[in-house]
C-alpha cells in the first residue's frame, strides 16, 4: 500500500455488486480511488470488469454503496454521475460514428453552458489530441481505431471529470498507438485527474498504475502493488489464484 | 465529358417515360375509364365487375360500336386505396381523356375522387353506394339497389313462409352492411318480426360463436348475415358445432361461396341471389332476355364463373352506350343528362329508373332468395 | 455551425447531387408547366415529405423503430375532417388542435412505450397504428366508419382558400421546404445532437449525462407533430377521408420512401418521397407488370445505394476517387 500522509478518497465502492438476470457479474466489492490516483483494474475476459465500471457510473442496476468525495452517488442516474464528475469511456470506445469528430466532443460537454468555459475545454483537448484537430468536420466513424480512442478520451475531458474510468482502451489498437495513448493518459494523472485503468493485458499499465485490483469470477481476488511484481510470472500467480 | 453525358441520357430517358404516359393513341375512340381495386379487399368483386365490362365493350364493338365509333377501356388498378383512387382518376381524366367511368366497387376510393370528377364534369356509373355530397352525387351514377332491398327479401321470406318472428342481425363494418343493418332495424316491424339482437364482426373474425349464441339466447330463430367472405362459412360451422335450431340467411355473393356452406347447413340456409345467378330458373320475360344477351359471351368466356357482378359491369356499360346515343355527344354534361333520362332501362340486375333525383335506377326489388339442395340452385321466392 | 457544414458540405460543387436536384427540379417544373395528373401525384409526393421528414427524426435521427406513425397522421387527418364538417371550424385551428392530440397522444403512448427497445418497440407502435385505425372505422358517430366524411374544404384561411392544383402545389412546396428546414435545424442543433448520441449508442450517452429516455420521448413527439400536419394536408387537398387512407399501407409507403431516400439524412425524406410516388407512374405503361417493374427498381436502387439515394454523391465521389 501506498501511505501518503495526506491522501483523501475520490471514490469509495462499498459492496457494490450487479447481475443480469440470474448471472451475478459482479458479487460485492469494495474498493477505492485516492485524489489523484491511477489505479488499474485487471482481469480475464469475462471477469466482470466492464460490468464494475457500469455499476459505477449506474448504468446496470445494482446494489451497493458508491461514494465520491464523501458524498452518496444516486443509483441508477448516470446523469447525476457524470454531474458529479465521475465519466466513463466504455468499452468499444462508444463514439457516435454518424456526427462529426467536433459534435462527438460538444456531446462531451452536453451538461455545460457556458461558451467561454466551452472554448477554454475545447482548446485544452484539441491541444492533448492534435490529431483530432485536423478531423473536426470529419464524421467519427470515418477515423482510425486510434483516433477513435483519442476522441472517445477526449469527449470524456470535454466535462471536465474529477476522475475518469476508461474501460479497456487498448481494445483493438496496434501496439504503437496504445502506447500513445496510454503515455497520455500517464500525463493527465500527472497533472493530477484521477484515473481508474481497466486492462486485460497487465504489462500494459503497470507501470503507470499507482495501484492495481485483480477481479476475477466477479469479485476482487487481490490488491496489488506494482512496484513489487518483478516479472510476468509472478502476475500470472496472481490470475491463477 | 462524360458527366455531360451521363445527365443527358438521363434527361432524355425522364422526357421519354414522361411523354409516354400522356401518349394519346386512338383519338376518335370513345374511352371509357375504370378506377377498380384489381389487387387488395375488393380485388374479388372489382375483377369480376372489370371482366363483365370487358365482355360488354366487346359485344358493343362487335356490333360497329357507338354510333361508328370504337369504344375504349382504360383500366387503373387503384389496389382497393383510396389515394391510388384518386391518382388513377386524375390520370385518366388529364391524360386519358376518358369521357365517362364505369368504376369499380371500391366506395372510399370512388368518395375520395368524387369531388374531382365533378370538377371534370365526367359522369360515372359505378358499382358502389353513391357519395354522399349532393354536388358529386350530381355526377355519380350506381347499378347496385338500395341496399335494403336484399333485407326487403330475407324479411317478406321469414314472415311469410316461416313461422320464427324473433330474429338476430349480424354484420361487419363495411359501409354497404351497415346501410343493410339500418334498413333491417327500421324496417323488421313492417313484417311483424323483432329484431332481439345485433352483433358486428370482423371480416377476418375465425369465429363467431359467441355473437351468434347471445342472438340465439335472446330467442333469435333466425340469422340475417350481412357481409362477404369466409365468416359466412365460419357462422354456418359455429350453428351447427352449437346445435342450434335456426336458420342463415345471407347477403348477396358468388354463389361459389355458398356450396360448402349449404354443405354444413343444409336447408337451414338461404342466399340473396341476383336475377343472373339463377338464370336457368327464371320464366321468360325481358328481364330474362337482357341476362340471357349477357351470358351468352360470359359463359363462353368464363363458364360458369359467378355472372352476378360481372352482370352489373354489363348493365354500366350498356347504359352509358344507351346515353351516348341518345346524347349525340361525348361531353360530359351532355352524357349526364342523358344517363340520368335512362328510365325504364332493362338491366341484367333489373330495370333501372334513372331521373334526375334518383341516381340509383334500380327502385323495384329484382332480388330472390335461394337455397341450394342436393347441389341445386332452388329459387324460394 | 459544423454540423450544419457537415450536412451540406458532401453536396457542395458535387455532380451528382446538382443531378439528382436538377431532375427533381426540372420534374417539378414540368408538371407544373403541363399540369394533368403529375400534380396530384407530387402533391402527394410532397406530403408524404412531411411525414417521412417525421418518421426521420425519430428513426433516422434517434435510431429508434416506428410502424405506428399512422396513427398520428390519422389524429390529425381526422381532427381536420370532422372540425371543419361537423363543427364549421376554420381548417387551420382544426389542424392546430390536431396536432395538440397527436402530441397528447405521443406524450401518454410514448411515455411506457420507448421504455422498450427493437423489436418489442416495433410491436407496440404497430399496435397503436392498429388501435386508432379500428377506432376510426368504430367510432361511427364521429368518423363514419367506412363511410368517411367527405366535403372536407380545401385548405384556407377565411375567405382565401387554396382551390387551384398549382396553388396547392406551391403551398405544399412550402410547407415540404419548411419541413426539410426545421428538422435540419433540429439535427443541428443541441437536441438534434443529443437524438443522434442516443441512436449511436445509449450507454455512452447516458455515461455523458444525456438522459436517453427524454429525448426518445421528445424525438417521438416531434415526430407525431410532422405526421398529424401530414395527415391534416391530406384529407385537405383530398376532400375525403376513411380509415383506409391511414392504414398499413402508409406506413409501408413512408418506410420504404424512408429507407430508398436515405435514412438519417436530410433530403433523404424528400427524394424517397418524390421518387417512390414517381417511380410507379413511369412504370404505369407497363400494366400488369407495374408492380414487378416497380418492385425491381426498388432493388436496383437499394443494391447500388444501400444507405438510400441521399447517399449516392458520397458513393459517385468515393468511385471517381477510386477510379482515379
Ligand atoms: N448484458 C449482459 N447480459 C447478461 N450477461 C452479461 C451481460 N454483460 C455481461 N454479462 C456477463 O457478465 C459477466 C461479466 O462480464 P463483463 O463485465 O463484460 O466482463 P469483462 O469486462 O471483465 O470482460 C460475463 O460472464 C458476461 O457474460
Ligand atoms: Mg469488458
Amino acid at each position: 500500500m501506498i501511505s501518503t500522509a495526506t491522501t483523501t478518497r475520490i471514490l469509495e465502492v462499498e459492496g457494490l455488486s450487479a447481475r443480469y438476470g440470474h448471472v451475478e457479474a459482479l458479487r460485492p466489492v469494495d474498493l477505492h480511488v485516492d485524489e489523484g490516483e491511477l489505479v488499474a483494474v485487471l482481469g480475464p475476459n469475462g471477469a466482470g470488469k466492464s460490468t464494475l465500471m457500469n455499476a459505477i457510473m449506474g448504468l446496470v442496476p445494482t446494489q451497493g454503496r458508491v461514494r465520491f468525495r464523501g458524498r452518496e452517488v444516486p443509483r441508477r442516474a448516470p446523469a447525476a454521475a457524470a454531474a458529479l464528475g465521475i465519466v466513463l469511456v466504455p468499452e468499444g470506445r462508444g463514439i457516435f460514428a454518424p456526427m462529426t469528430v467536433a459534435e462527438n466532443l460538444e456531446l462531451g460537454a452536453y451538461l455545460l453552458n457556458d461558451r467561454h468555459e466551452y472554448a477554454r475545454r475545447h482548446a485544452r483537448v484539441l491541444a492533448m489530441f492534435p490529431r483530432l484537430k485536423e478531423r473536426l468536420s470529419q464524421t467519427a466513424g470515418s477515423l482510425s481505431g486510434g483516433e477513435q480512442q483519442m476522441l472517445a478520451v477526449g469527449r470524456a475531458l470535454m466535462s471536465e471529470p474529477k476522475i475518469l474510468l476508461l474501460d479497456e482502451p487498448s481494445l483493438g489498437l496496434a501496439p504503437r498507438i496504445i502506447e500513445e495513448i496510454l503515455q497520455k493518459l500517464g500525463e493527465l494523472n500527472r497533472q493530477g485527474l484521477s484515473i481508474i485503468l481497466v486492462e486485460q493485458k497487465a504489462p500494459l499499465v503497470l507501470k503507470l498504475a499507482q495501484r492495481a485490483y485483480l477481479l476475477s469470477v466477479g469479485s476482487i481476488a487481490a490488491e496489488i502493488d506494482p512496484r513489487t511484481i518483478k516479472s510476468h510470472d509472478e502476475l500470472v500467480q496472481y490470475y491463477l489464484g | 465529358m462524360y458527366q455531360f453525358r451521363w445527365i443527358s441520357g438521363l434527361l432524355l430517358g425522364g422526357t421519354v417515360a414522361l411523354s409516354g404516359m400522356s401518349d394519346a393513341r386512338a383519338q376518335d375512340a370513345y374511352k371509357i375509364g375504370m378506377s377498380a381495386g384489381l389487387t387488395g379487399y375488393a380485388a374479388t368483386v372489382d375483377r369480376a365487375w372489370r371482366d363483365g365490362v370487358e365482355v360488354a365493350i366487346a359485344a358493343l364493338n362487335a356490333e360497329g360500336g357507338i354510333d361508328g365509333r370504337k369504344v375504349e377501356l382504360v383500366v387503373e388498378d387503384n389496389r382497393s386505396e383510396p389515394q391510388d383512387a384518386v391518382t388513377a382518376y386524375r390520370k385518366m381524366i388529364s391524360s386519358d381523356k376518358v369521357r365517362v367511368f364505369a368504376s369499380g366497387c371500391v366506395s372510399a376510393g370512388n368518395f375520395a375522387a368524387a369531388p374531382l370528377v365533378a370538377r371534370a364534369e365526367t359522369p360515372m356509373v359505378l358499382c358502389s353506394i353513391l357519395p354522399q355530397q349532393p354536388d358529386q352525387v350530381k355526377w355519380a351514377f350506381t347499378t347496385i339497389p338500395p341496399p335494403r332491398f336484399e333485407v326487403e327479401t330475407r324479411l317478406e321470406y321469414i314472415q311469410k313462409r316461416t313461422q320464427i318472428r324473433k330474429i338476430g342481425v349480424l354484420h361487419d363494418p363495411s359501409p354497404y352492411a351497415n346501410a343493410q343493418k339500418a334498413a333491417a332495424e327500421k324496417e323488421a316491424k313492417d313484417y311483424g318480426l323483432e329484431i332481439v339482437g345485433v352483433e358486428q364482426y370482423k371480416t377476418d373474425d375465425a369465429d363467431l360463436s359467441v355473437q351468434i349464441q347471445k342472438m340465439y339466447a335472446a330467442g333469435a330463430r333466425a340469422i340475417i348475415k350481412i357481409g362477404l367472405g369466409g365468416t359466412t362459412l365460419t357462422a354456418a360451422k359455429n350453428i351447427k358445432q352449437l346445435d342450434l335450431d335456426m336458420i342463415m340467411l345471407t347477403s348477396l355473393e358468388d354463389i361459389a361461396v355458398f356450396r360448402p356452406v349449404a354443405e354444413v347447413l343444409g336447408d337451414k340456409f338461404f342466399f340473396v341471389a341476383s336475377p343472373s345467378q339463377v338464370y336457368d330458373g327464371l320464366e321468360d320475360s325481358p328481364l330474362k332476355t337482357e341476362i340471357g344477351k349477357f351470358l351468352k359471351p360470359w359463359r363462353a368466356k368464363y363458364k360458369d364463373r359467378d355472372p352476378n357482378w360481372a352482370g352489373r359491369g354489363w348493365d354500366a356499360v350498356m347504359l352509358i352506350a344507351a346515353a351516348a346515343r341518345k346524347a349525340k355527344s361525348v361531353e360530359g354534361p351532355n352524357m349526364r343528362d342523358a344517363l340520368e333520362s335512362m328510365d325504364n332501362f332493362q338491366g341484367t340486375t333489373g330495370l333501372y329508373h334513372m331521373s334526375a333525383t334518383n341516381h340509383q335506377g334500380i327502385t323495384e326489388n329484382p332480388l330472390l332468395l335461394a337455397t341450394i339442395t342436393g347441389g341445386q340452385i332452388k329459387v324460394v321466392k | 455551425m459544423n454540423s450544419f457544414n457537415t450536412i451540406w458540405a458532401k453536396g457542395r460543387g458535387d455532380r451528382a447531387t446538382w443531378l439528382l436536384w436538377g431532375l427533381a427540379a426540372a420534374f417539378v417544373a414540368y408538371t407544373f408547366a403541363t399540369g394533368g395528373y403529375l400534380i396530384a401525384v407530387l402533391q402527394f409526393a410532397l406530403i408524404y415529405t412531411v411525414l417521412v421528414t417525421g418518421l426521420n427524426i425519430f428513426m433516422g435521427f434517434t435510431g429508434q423503430v416506428s410502424f405506428g406513425h399512422n396513427a398520428f397522421a390519422a389524429i390529425g387527418g381526422y381532427s381536420s375532417a370532422v372540425l371543419t364538417t361537423t363543427y364549421g371550424w376554420e381548417p387551420l385551428p382544426a389542424c392546430l388542435l390536431g396536432l395538440a392530440g397527436a402530441l397528447a397522444c405521443a406524450l401518454v403512448v410514448g411515455y411506457p412505450v420507448l421504455r422498450l427497445r427493437g423489436h418489442y418497440l416495433a410491436m407496440a407502435t404497430l399496435a397503436i397504428g392498429l388501435i386508432v385505425y379500428e377506432v376510426a372505422v368504430q367510432w361511427q358517430s364521429v368518423t363514419q366508419g367506412y363511410m368517411g366524411i367527405s366535403g372536407i374544404p380545401p385548405i384556407g384561411i377565411g375567405s382565401f382558400t387554396i382551390a387551384s392544383d398549382r396553388a396547392l402545389l406551391v403551398f405544399l412546396m412550402i410547407v415540404a421546404a419548411l419541413a426539410m428546414l426545421s428538422a435540419a435545424g433540429i439535427r443541428r442543433s443541441r437536441l438534434g445532437r443529443a437524438f443522434v448520441a442516443a441512436a449511436g449508442s445509449e450507454d455512452a450517452a447516458r455515461a455523458l449525462g444525456i438522459d436517453v429516455a427524454r429525448y426518445k420521448l421528445t424525438a417521438f413527439m416531434i415526430s407525431a407533430a410532422y405526421a398529424a400536419i401530414a395527415g391534416s394536408l391530406f384529407v385537405h387537398a383530398v376532400g375525403f377521408v376513411s380509415p383506409e387512407v391511414f392504414g398499413l399501407p402508409m406506413v409501408v409507403m413512408s418506410f420504404t420512401m424512408l429507407y430508398v431516400g436515405g435514412i438519417g439524412t436530410i433530403a433523404g425524406p424528400a427524394l424517397g418521397a418524390i421518387i417512390i410516388s414517381v417511380l410507379p407512374e413511369s412504370f404505369r405503361t407497363f400494366k400488369d407488370y407495374q408492380d414487378l417493374a416497380y418492385g425491381a427498381a426498388l432493388i436496383v436502387i437499394l443494391i447500388y445505394a444501400p444507405r438510400g439515394l441521399a447517399s449516392l454523391p458520397e458513393l459517385s465521389a468515393r468511385w471517381r476517387r477510386r477510379s482515379a
